[in-house]
C-alpha cells in the first residue's frame, strides 16, 4: 500500500521549514507557562495541609491535557481551512485534480497531514505531561487515552477546516469560516438543553412534556441533554471527570426520585461509559460527513453527470446497435425472401412434375 | 485521439462555448487561437475534466472524458497558464510527489523522471528548489510534470505567456521535439507567429465560437484563396492586365501602381508563359509572388468577420 503523496510532500515540507520549530517552541512554552502556574496553585492551597503534596501532582494531567486540547482546537481548524484554498491560491489545486488521485483521497491527504502535526506537538509535550505520571503517579493507560482523544478532536477540528476551506477560493475567508463553524457547533449543541431547562423551569406543565401517572411524573426534557453529545466541550468534561473520579457527569441525569422518572433514550446512553462511546461515535460520523461533503465539493465532475454521461454513452451503443440491425435485417430478408423463393421453386416444380405425371 | 463533438459551456446566461466540434488526430501539434475571452481556456478545462460542461460529448481515443474519468486522467498531462510552486520542495521531489499521484513505483518514478529532466535539460538542477528556477525554467519543468505518467495527449495553456524571448525558443524547441516523439499536443497562445512555426493544425476560435479549424494551409487556403497572384511591375500595367485577361483561367482582382493581383487556375508553366508574354511586350516585370497570410492576417481576417456577424447580429436584435 502507497503512502498517501500528500501527506509525504506536506510532512516533508512543513519539516524542512523554521515554522514548525516556532510552533513547537510556542506550544512548549505555554504548557512550561501554564505548569508553573498549576504548580503554584497546587502549592498555596496545600499550604496548610499535612497531607503529601506530590499526589495533589495528579491535576496537572486534567490542567496539561485541557490545555493541550484548546491549542490544537485553535491549530487545527488553520491548518485545514487554507489546505485547499491554499492550493487554489498557488494555483497547484488544478494541477492536483488532473492527477490520478480522488477528491477525497486529496482531503484525506490534507486533513492527515494536519493530525500528525497536531500529534507531533502533542508527543513534544510528553516531558511535562509525564511529570502528573511520575510525580503524581497517574496510570499511564491516561496518557493513551489523551492521545486518543486529541486524535478525535484533531480529527473532528480538521474536518471542519477542510469543509471550510473547500466552500472558500481565499484562506482567510476559510479560517474565519472554519472558526464561526466551530463556534456554531459549541452554541447549537448546548442551546437546545439550556432552552428546554429554561422553558420546563418556568412553565414545568406547558413545554415539560411530562404528564402525571398517579403520584410519578414522567419528563422527556431531558432528553434534550443527547445534543450535548456532539459538543466538544461537554465531551472532555465527561472524559476528565471520568477519568479524575471514575464516574459519569451524566450518571445524574436521568432523573429518578419518587416524584419525577426520566423517559426516553437517554436512560440508555447516559451511565458508564456510554456516554463517551456514543458521543465519540457520533464525533466520527460528522468528521467523515464533513470529510465527504468537501470531497464533493471540489470534484469538478459531479456523480449525477458522471451517471448522466454513462446513460448517454449506453443510448448511443444502444442507438448504434438498433442502426446496424436495421441495416442487415434488408439483407436478412432478401436472404429469407431467396431461401423461400427456393423452397417454393423446388415446391412448385415438383407440383409440376406431379401434374405432368 | 481528441473529439469534440457539439460542446457547450454556460456560465449563468452567458454562452463562453457554442455548439463547438473539432477533431485532433494522433500526433497533430493543434494550436487553440484566440482573443481573451474567446472560451479557449474553458475549453481546455472540460477536456482535463477540471469542468463540466453544459451540453455535448468530448472523448479521448474513444474514452468519454465525464464518464470516465480515471481513465482520461491517466491519458491527458496538462501545463496550466500559471505556474504555482511549493516552498521548500526540490525538483526531484517534485517530480517524485506527481508521479506517486498517478500511483507510479519509486524505481518507476525516478528512471522516468531522469529522462525527462534531461529532455527538459533540467537534469543538472535536480537538486535545486523549485521556488529558485527562473520561470523559463518553471514552465519546462511543468512540461516534464505533465508527462511523468506517459500520456498520450499533453495541453497546454498559453505555456509562454510572461516568458523572455531565450525561454520561448528552448519552449518551442522542446514542444517540436515531443512531436517528433509522436504525442499529441494542444497548445493555446496569443504568440501567433510562434504557434505558425510550431504547429500543423489551428483552430480560431472567438466569443465562443471556433471560426476556423484544420490544418494550417488547408485554413489559410479558404481564408486567402490558394490561387492568388501578385506580380510587381515598373509600368506597362495596361499591357500587362490586357495580357492577364487574354490567358484562359486568369482574372486580373486588383491593379495598383507597381503591382497587379489576379486569381487563376494555371499551372507553373503556364505561369511562366504569361509573364514571358508581358517581358515581351515590354513590360518590365520586376518579381510575381503568390500571396501567403501570416497567421497574424487569417486571425485577424477570421474574427474581423465574425465581429462584423456579431455586429450585425447585435444591430439586427436591437431592431426587434
Amino acid at each position: 500500500m502507497q503512502l498517501n503523496p500528500i501527506i509525504k510532500r506536506d510532512v516533508r515540507v512543513q519539516s524542512r521549514s523554521m515554522k514548525i520549530c516556532w510552533g513547537v517552541f510556542a506550544y512548549e512554552l505555554i504548557l512550561a507557562l501554564v505548569f508553573f502556574l498549576a504548580m503554584i496553585i497546587i502549592k498555596e492551597e496545600n499550604q496548610y495541609s499535612t497531607g503529601n503534596i506530590y499526589s495533589a501532582l495528579i491535576w496537572l494531567y486534567p490542567v496539561l491535557a485541557v490545555t493541550q486540547l484548546v491549542i490544537l482546537a485553535l491549530i487545527v481548524p488553520v491548518r485545514t481551512a487554507s489546505a485547499i484554498s491554499g492550493e487554489k491560491e498557488r494555483q497547484t489545486f488544478d494541477i492536483m485534480m488532473t492527477t490520478s488521485m480522488t477528491p477525497f483521497s486529496i482531503i484525506m491527504g490534507k486533513v492527515m497531514t494536519a493530525i500528525i502535526q497536531s500529534m507531533f506537538f502533542v508527543v513534544a509535550s510528553m516531558p511535562i505531561m509525564a511529570l502528573s505520571f511520575v510525580v503524581g503517579g497517574m496510570s499511564w493507560s491516561y496518557l493513551f487515552w489523551f492521545f486518543a482523544v486529541a486524535l478525535l478532536m484533531s480529527f473532528f477540528a480538521a474536518s471542519i477546516g477542510i469543509l471550510c476551506s473547500s466552500l472558500c477560493k481565499r484562506s482567510v475567508s476559510a479560517v474565519i469560516m472554519a472558526y464561526g463553524f466551530y463556534l456554531i457547533f459549541f452554541v447549537a449543541t448546548a442551546l437546545p438543553i439550556m432552552l428546554a431547562e429554561y422553558v420546563s423551569y418556568s412553565s414545568s406543565y406547558y413545554f415539560d412534556m411530562s404528564y402525571a401517572s398517579g403520584s410519578v411524573l414522567y419528563s422527556y426534557t431531558e432528553n434534550f441533554y443527547l445534543f450535548l453529545l456532539l459538543n466538544p466541550v461537554m465531551y472532555l468534561v465527561e472524559f476528565f471527570v471520568r477519568i479524575m473520579s471514575g464516574e459519569s457527569l451524566m450518571n445524574g441525569i436521568p432523573h429518578t426520585t419518587s416524584i419525577t422518572q426520566t423517559r426516553g433514550p437517554i436512560n440508555l446512553i447516559a451511565s458508564g461509559n456510554r456516554w463517551l462511546i456514543v458521543s465519540t461515535v457520533l464525533f466520527l460520523a460528522v468528521s467523515f460527513l464533513f470529510l465527504w461533503l468537501a470531497a464533493r465539493r471540489i470534484n469538478p465532475i459531479k456523480r449525477k453527470a458522471k451517471r448522466q454521461a454513462m446513460q448517454r454513452i449506453a443510448q448511443t451503443a444502444e442507438f448504434a446497435v438498433q442502426q446496424t440491425a436495421r441495416q442487415q435485417s434488408p439483407q436478412r430478408s432478401s436472404q429469407e425472401i431467396q431461401s423461400e423463393k427456393a423452397e417454393t421453386g423446388v415446391e412448385e416444380k415438383t407440383g409440376q412434375q406431379e401434374q405432368a405425371k | 485521439m481528441l473529439r469534440i463533438e457539439h460542446l457547450y459551456k454556460n456560465y449563468g446566461k452567458f454562452r463562453a462555448v457554442n455548439n463547438l466540434t473539432l477533431h485532433i488526430p494522433q500526433g497533430d501539434l493543434f494550436g487553440f487561437v484566440g482573443p481573451n475571452g474567446a472560451g479557449k481556456t474553458t475549453t481546455i478545462r472540460m477536456a482535463c475534466g477540471l469542468m463540466l460542461p453544459t451540453a455535448g460529448n468530448i472523448t479521448i481515443n474513444g474514452v468519454d472524458a465525464v464518464a470516465h474519468q480515471k481513465e482520461i486522467k491517466k491519458q491527458i498531462g496538462y501545463v496550466p497558464d500559471f505556474f504555482g510552486v511549493y516552498d521548500n520542495l526540490k525538483v526531484k521531489e517534485y517530480m517524485d510527489f506527481y508521479g506517486s499521484m498517478y500511483r507510479m513505483g519509486t524505481k518507476e518514478i525516478r528512471k522516468i523522471s531522469d529522462d525527462l529532466l534531461e529532455l527538459v535539460n533540467l537534469s543538472d538542477k535536480k537538486e535545486v528548489f523549485v521556488d529558485t528556477l527562473s520561470r523559463g525554467m518553471k514552465q519546462r519543468l511543468c512540461v516534464a510534470r505533465a508527462l511523468i505518467h506517459n500520456p498520450a495527449l499533453l495541453v497546454l495553456d498559453e505555456p509562454n505567456s510572461g516568458l523572455d524571448p531565450r525561454a520561448r525558443v528552448e519552449m518551442k524547441e522542446l514542444l517540436l521535439n515531443l512531436k517528433s516523439m509522436g504525442k499529441t499536443i494542444v497548445i493555446s497562445s496569443h504568440i501567433l507567429s510562434e504557434l505558425s512555426e510550431m504547429c500543423n493544425s489551428i483552430g480560431i476560435m472567438d466569443h465562443g465560437n471556433l471560426v476556423a479549424a484544420g490544418l494550417i494551409e488547408d485554413v489559410m487556403d479558404s481564408v486567402f484563396g490558394s490561387n492568388q497572384l501578385i506580380i510587381t511591375l515598373e509600368g506597362g500595367q495596361e499591357t500587362a492586365v490586357r495580357i492577364a485577361n487574354e490567358h484562359v483561367g486568369a482574372k486580373v482582382t486588383s491593379v495598383g501602381e507597381q503591382e497587379i493581383k489576379l486569381t487563376h487556375s494555371m499551372t507553373k508553366p503556364e505561369i511562366a508563359k504569361m509573364i514571358g508574354e508581358m517581358i515581351a511586350h515590354d513590360v518590365v516585370v520586376t518579381g510575381f509572388h503568390k500571396q501567403e497570410g501570416s497567421l497574424e492576417t487569417l486571425f485577424m481576417r477570421v474574427t474581423e468577420n465574425e465581429e462584423q456577424k456579431g455586429g450585425q447580429g447585435n444591430a439586427a436584435e436591437s431592431n426587434h
